[in-house]
């Protein structure tokens, strides 16, 4: 159970081969799919449990099923699974083998410190000595969204509807 | 495009540069740089044929990437320094990865192949908004990390830049070509300049602003994209090849000319510091873009191709294009070398 936060970050790593290595967008959405439930054990695992149950409702079931529909609409007639394709099973095992010997490196040799230290990451709830006790900066993060982060609110709403009016602009066609 | 639509991009893309240039924190930088290049798009992509497709996903694909470098950058800045400020310096390590991440959003060398490409699959229009807006947001970033950038680095992607910008542009016909290998160069100077003196990269980006919109406005009265018909100027606007003349010129760094003051500027600053490999260097690869702007004022307004008798004057109708501000332009790209002595304001 040490090692929880290690594992759950190799399937990841693994989850994102599974659509890195370029199958067709249909299958590429079941790693996306196993890779988003995988980051929100992780995110549990720092005491995000609001954060991680909103990737899967908004991410999983907002944005991916966006995205599986418009897959289905955009369908081929010879879809590329992992094994179909030599260059697709090629990135796929190239991919495993390099993570594989990660994981060999960082266990064996180094003792977790690869590029920062995983060691000593700390949680999201503190347990600092305000006047009430304990205070979740994750849902405290989340709501303060709203207060002192107005302007990012306001760039990331505004961002949101000219993505979706680029994408009717170039989809449009002559 | 609908004009609700196309006011509601051209208000993002300004917003998002404006964003980038004025953010204190590095993650309001990242959605900038992110808003500018998805609202770019739509109009990169003004002619719906398969070559602006293409010069669109190549846009896209290395801007998004570079995106991604710059990312990680302010991760690794947040990771050594706790903070997302972007008043205080960089961590060392998240100064390389931005400089590189910056490096391919102006396409500097060896990240330039995607702007000939991309240039020459799109519209006049929308080539004069990539080669001049969107070089403002990169440089600013570049200009506010500044005092941590590893001078290695940029100097050799500026030395890369030069070279290849010279080089490249030695074999174009294709005038919205030149016009990148032009950018290229530049920017190559822009960021030697950097290391030493940021004030004077600034003042090398205005001329380098003014000077290109010149050029491409001027282009685009005549819709001219290639050499051959920039070589019919005489015949549809013979005042026009006089100005073509002046600012190209200015733009290969002539003297009397707006075109050598960043170029003096930036020897004066690199000789002050004790370098005199690089420039000369550079001065020599200037030559190289030299040549091909001659090359472009030699067809255009020192020749004349042989015609017969009744080709020698169009009928001359009244102009429909909206040529948006060329005098002004065209006399700040040749004429404000006198003013070099007001730079003594910037010490």
């Amino acid at each position: 159970m040490t090692y929880i936060v290690f594992i759950l970050s190799t399937m990841f790593v693994v989850g994102f081969l599974g659509f890195s290595s370029k199958p067709s967008p249909i299958y590429g959405g079941v790693g996306l799919i196993v890779s988003g439930g995988v980051g929100c054990g992780i995110v549990m695992n720092f005491d995000g449990s609001f954060l991680g149950l909103m990737v899967f409702l908004i991410y999983l079931g907002g944005m991916m099923v966006v995205f599986g529909y418009t897959t289905a609409m955009a369908t081929e007639l010879y879809p590329e699974v992992w094994v179909s394709n030599k260059a697709v099973l090629g990135g796929l095992v190239v991919g495993l083998v390099m993570e594989l010997m990660l994981v060999y490196y960082v266990l064996g040799e180094v003792h977790g410190d690869v590029v920062i230290e995983f060691s000593d990451l700390g949680d999201w709830v503190v347990y600092d000595m305000e006047d009430y006790g304990f205070v979740n900066s994750e849902a405290v993060g989340v709501s303060s969204l709203y207060s002192y982060g107005a302007w990012l609110i306001i760039v990331t709403g505004w961002s949101l509807f000219v993505g979706v009016v680029v994408i009717m602009e170039i989809t449009r066609g002559g | 495009m609908n004009p609700f639509a196309l006011i509601i991009i051209m208000l993002t893309v300004v917003l998002g540069t404006l964003i980038v240039m004025t953010s204190s924190h590095w993650l309001m930088v990242w959605i900038g740089f992110e808003m500018n290049m998805l609202a770019i798009i739509p109009i990169l992509m003004k002619k719906y044929n398969p070559r602006s497709m293409e010069a669109c996903t190549k846009y896209f694909l290395t801007q998004a990437t570079a995106s991604m470098l710059l990312m990680l950058a302010i991760t690794i800045n947040l990771v050594h320094s706790g903070q997302w400020s972007t008043m205080k310096p960089l961590d060392p390590t998240a100064s390389i990865v931005m400089t590189l991440a910056m490096a391919m959003k102006l396409g500097l060398a060896p990240f330039h192949f995607w702007v000939p490409e991309v240039a020459q699959g799109i519209q006049l229009s929308s080539g004069l908004i990539l080669l001049t807006w969107q070089k403002l947001a990169p440089m600013s970033i570049l200009y506010q990390i500044s005092p941590t950038i590893n001078p290695t680095l940029i100097l050799t992607l500026s030395i890369l830049s030069v070279a290849v910008g010279g080089w490249g542009g030695l074999n174009q016909t294709q005038l919205r070509k030149i016009m990148a290998y032009s950018s290229i160069a530049h920017m190559g100077w822009m960021t030697a300049a950097m290391m030493f003196s940021p004030m004077m990269a600034l003042l090398n980006l205005t001329v380098y602003i003014v000077l290109t919109t010149t050029t491409l406005v001027m282009f685009m009265m005549n819709s001219t994209t290639t050499t051959l018909s920039l070589s019919h100027t005489w015949n549809k606007t013979p005042l026009l090849t006089t100005a073509i003349l002046a600012t190209l010129l200015s733009l290969g760094g002539l003297p009397p000319l707006s075109g050598f003051l960043p170029k003096w500027m930036i020897i004066q600053e690199l000789t002050k510091n004790d370098n005199i490999i690089l420039p000369t260097f550079m001065v020599i690869m200037a030559l190289l873009n030299l040549f091909f702007y001659m090359r472009l004022t030699y067809s255009t307004s020192l020749t004349t191709f042989p015609s017969t008798n009744n080709m020698k004057l169009k009928w001359q109708l009244n102009p429909i294009k909206t040529t948006t501000y060329l005098p002004p332009l065209i006399i700040l790209s040749t004429l404000i070398l006198p003013l070099s002595p007001m730079l003594i304001l910037l010490e």
